[in-house]
């Protein structure tokens, strides 16, 4: 089964992700800061990320993200370039960060809204592995 | 301006007004407890510096620190009426005397300078409040709405079985909570959406925006409300760019929250209607609904803080911050809101904001 890596720093919203996660029968790890995040990437090479905004800085998930989509060949995550990244936020700053899956901007491959509705993040994830197998 | 502009002005104004050769504007630096050169002409600042701010302040008025090469000079109070006070002196290479109206003039154009001091002053203390207000609703949203969205998706995820299943009673009750932290969730919203309208230093910068772009995309997020309600929610797009002077941020925020007020207000089976157009120098766009109507009674508050008509209470939860919001914002990029409601009929807002053209 696929395995899933959270990358968040609130234990409460670590529960309401990895329950359905588990119930779905995905191996799920968890990383509590963004440092521990792209370590963890390497350790367990994940087949999914699903990744908060706000940490331990307000843009420490922008910060993961750039650095495992670095364009750069010789980058340490290179190798991890092509894992799906789903990404929290809260509907409210995205319309006032203004930040879309856009490559060149932030690149994650898709968002999943704060107060996470199990059944939505179920679907985000399935459609986002059955895209990474294809 | 800045201020040190300014007071290089004040040297220039007072130097020109009492022929002098040289002009030295003295403020006290309170970390060093000492007078500093702040402005000069006719001389370096620095080099004024070098030779005047070693030097005591004066008891009196009529004896400025002594500036060696220029033989007489004159000076008065900056700041007269606080300690420690600075100082404006003139000197003159030259042996003169400075007239009684030489000293009225000097002393004229201190208490210009003086205003302007205490002005810089004001604005900067009131820049620094605008800057921790900002810094207090940034911080403000994430800390009270993260609690709250965590909260919802623990819930979440217990009424949808993922913790093991639920008796009817337990479902019944959480189901509850979920409503309540929904409806905080909204009132944190709408709070922070508030205090951001009343602190304009917190958007983006204005720029040429489209009402048609704004109107496009807050009708397609609230599409799928109006869907789930069986409310039929209809665009008619206009051809031409209304291009506005606001940001983009403010116009979906206006749009969003008038269309799923009308959504929200408008029984399954009803129509919202979004138009937009031109008329003049105006752009439009008017959001109308089959809903439940406003009451005649209820109109002149409708832009009240938490005012809500009483049939809107009973119809459905809400704030009664959405329309104050609103209306800030319209009002902020020069536009103007109308309302016009039947009760039992329908209700539609008109906004109309003026045109932007290129050469503006």
């Amino acid at each position: 089964m696929a395995k899933i890596l959270i990358i968040e720093d609130d234990p409460d919203m670590v529960t309401a992700l990895r329950l359905p996660l588990e119930a779905e029968g995905y191996e799920v790890y968890v990383a509590t800061s963004g440092q521990e995040g792209l370590e963890k990437v390497k350790e367990i090479e994940p087949d999914l990320i699903i990744l908060d905004v706000m940490m331990e800085t307000t843009t420490a998930g922008f910060q993961v993200s750039l650095q495992l989509r670095s364009p750069d060949p010789n980058s340490e995550y290179a190798p991890y370039r092509d894992i799906p990244i789903l990404i929290l936020t809260a509907i409210h700053t995205t319309t006032s960060l203004r930040f879309g899956p856009d490559e060149a901007y932030l690149p994650v491959d898709d968002f999943v809204d704060k107060p996470v509705d199990p059944e939505v993040l179920l679907q985000k994830v399935r459609t986002l592995l059955e895209r990474a197998k294809s | 301006m800045d201020l040190g502009f300014a007071l290089n002005r004040l040297a220039v104004a007072t130097a020109k007004a009492l022929s002098a050769d040289v002009v030295a504007v003295l403020l006290p630096n309170k970390a060093e407890d000492r007078l500093t050169v702040v402005a000069a002409y006719g001389i370096d600042v620095e080099e004024a510096e070098k030779l005047l701010a070693t030097l005591p302040p004066p008891i009196d008025d009529a004896h400025p620190p002594p500036l060696p090469g220029y033989a007489s000079g004159v000076c008065v109070r900056l700041r007269s009426g606080e300690l420690p006070f600075g100082l404006l002196c003139a000197y003159s290479r030259h042996p003169r005397q400075f007239t009684p109206d030489h000293v009225e003039v000097l002393r004229a154009l201190a208490d210009l300078g003086t205003a302007l001091l205490q002005a810089f002053e004001e604005t900067s203390t009131l820049t620094q409040i605008d800057a921790a207000k900002s810094r207090f609703i940034h911080i403000a949203t994430h800390e009270l709405r993260s609690p709250i969205t965590t909260a919802q998706s623990l819930v979440r995820t217990v009424l949808k079985g993922y913790a093991g299943s639920l008796s009817k009673q337990q479902e019944e009750i959480i189901s509850r909570i979920a409503r309540r932290l929904d409806f905080l969730e909204t009132l944190v919203n709408d709070l922070l959406d508030f205090a951001a309208s009343k602190a304009p230093e917190l958007e983006e910068a204005a720029s040429p925006v489209t009402l048609n772009a704004s109107v496009g995309r807050a009708a397609l997020l609230l599409q799928p409300q109006a869907e789930e309600k069986g409310v039929n929610l209809i665009v008619h797009p206009c051809r031409e760019e209304l291009a506005v002077w606001a940001t983009e941020d403010s116009l979906d925020r206006i749009f969003t929250n008038l269309i799923s007020n009308a959504v929200k207000y408008t029984p399954t089976g009803g129509e919202v209607t979004v138009s937009l157009g031109r008329a003049g120098e105006q752009g439009w766009v008017k959001v109308t609904d089959t809903g439940i109507g406003i009451p005649e009674e209820a109109l002149p508050h409708l832009f009240e803080e938490f005012y809500r008509a009483p049939n809107a209470r009973q119809f459905a939860v809400g704030t009664g911050l959405g329309l104050v919001i609103v209306k800030e914002l319209v009002e902020r990029y020069g536009g103007r809101i109308e309302v016009e409601s039947q009760e039992g009929k329908g209700t539609t807002f008109t906004v109309t904001f003026p045109l932007w053209h290129p050469e503006d």
